[in-house]
């Protein structure tokens, strides 16, 4: 289990905590002081990157689709930082 | 409709929670938009839904210290509310009162705190995203939440800080230290007592007017059901480990 932390310039504190298996993600937490409307979306972006490939452009890429479709907004922190949190963590 | 005004009581921890979220249930069914006032006794801290309570949070430094603790449906950071230091607002409408825009909300609500600030002769500023400092340090924290078209935000206004035992309840992280270039953590934060002859009881008038002013408003009290929620509430949610502990 890796962890890490990433302050957001002017933004908030994430934090990861990433197991990995064979390239992929096997299972993740996320933290922080962050936003994020409706607060059930952080519990989907975990369950929907479980087992999603450790790639970080691609773990965005389902965090900004899965905000869009929950109509979610997320302040103090953009889908590109929680996937640079996750890639460090899973290092 | 005007608005309710619950004056200041004192509430523990899961209490206090449970109230704020019985009260959006209550405006969601078409109760009155409400301004609440609290204090925390005992002593609590309250962490953001999305924060690891264990990484907050010394837990054996609140054992010690008979500090509470509780875990927000709200986002943002860790706070120490301290019962002789700190008054706590909420304020519970129909979201549309406030608009989408979430900043916005926030600058609007939190320029009534600058107002009551203003009546105390400190000059403070609201700084996005949702804090509000003066001479750079925090006075006042403030954290919103939405749902089922009911907005809810709540925040602290730092009366008197005692920055030891703040800091010895809550772990604060050193990316967060070094991002502000302030080495030591007392120096985050201030308060109305550092910067103005207030009493407690002045800082708590001046909220009420400033967050009155303009408004409709009637000063209200809890009903039978939202005390009955808000007791049902407590119990099984806010002070189970499930919801403490959950991440």
């Amino acid at each position: 289990m890796g962890s890490a932390a990433l302050k957001v310039q002017g933004g908030k504190l994430l934090k990861a905590r990433v197991e990995t298996s064979g390239g992929r993600i096997a299972s993740l937490k996320l933290t922080g002081d962050f936003f994020l409307h409706p607060e059930e979306t952080l519990a989907e972006i975990e369950t929907a990157l479980t087992n999603h490939q450790l790639n970080e452009s691609a773990i965005t890429a389902t965090i900004s689709s899965l905000l869009q479709k929950n109509n979610a907004q997320l302040i103090g922190a953009a889908p590109e930082d929680f996937a640079k949190v996750i890639m460090e963590a899973s290092k | 409709m005007n608005w309710r005004v619950i004056p200041l009581e004192t509430c523990n921890a899961a209490t206090a929670m449970a109230l704020d979220e019985a009260c959006g249930e209550y405006v969601k069914a078409g109760g009155p938009q409400t301004i609440r006032f609290w204090r925390w006794k005992p002593s609590a801290v309250s962490i953001g839904c999305f924060q690891s309570l264990e990484e907050e949070v010394d837990l054996a430094a609140c054992k010690r210290l008979g500090v509470d603790f509780v875990r927000r449906r709200t986002g943002g950071g860790a706070v120490y509310h301290d019962y002789e230091g700190e008054i706590t607002y909420s304020i519970t409408a129909p979201e549309h009162f406030f608009g989408k825009d979430i900043t916005a909300s926030y600058k609007l609500i939190c320029g009534w705190l600058v107002d009551a600030f203003a009546q105390l002769g400190i000059a403070a500023e609201f700084k996005p995203i949702n804090d509000i400092i003066t001479g750079g340090k925090k006075i006042s924290g403030n954290a919103q939440t939405r749902r089922g078209g009911v907005l809810l935000q709540h925040g602290t206004i730092l009366y008197d800080v005692n920055v030891r035992k703040m800091f010895s309840v809550l772990r604060v992280s050193k990316e967060k230290i070094s991002d502000k270039m302030i080495a030591a953590a007392e120096e985050r934060v201030t308060s109305v007592k550092k910067m103005s002859p207030a009493t407690y009881e002045q800082t708590y008038d001046a909220l009420v007017a400033a967050f009155t002013k303009g408004k409709e408003t009637g000063i209200g009290k809890w009903t039978d059901a939202e005390l009955l929620r808000a007791k049902e509430l407590a119990e099984t949610k806010y002070k189970t480990k499930e919801w403490n502990f959950q991440r």
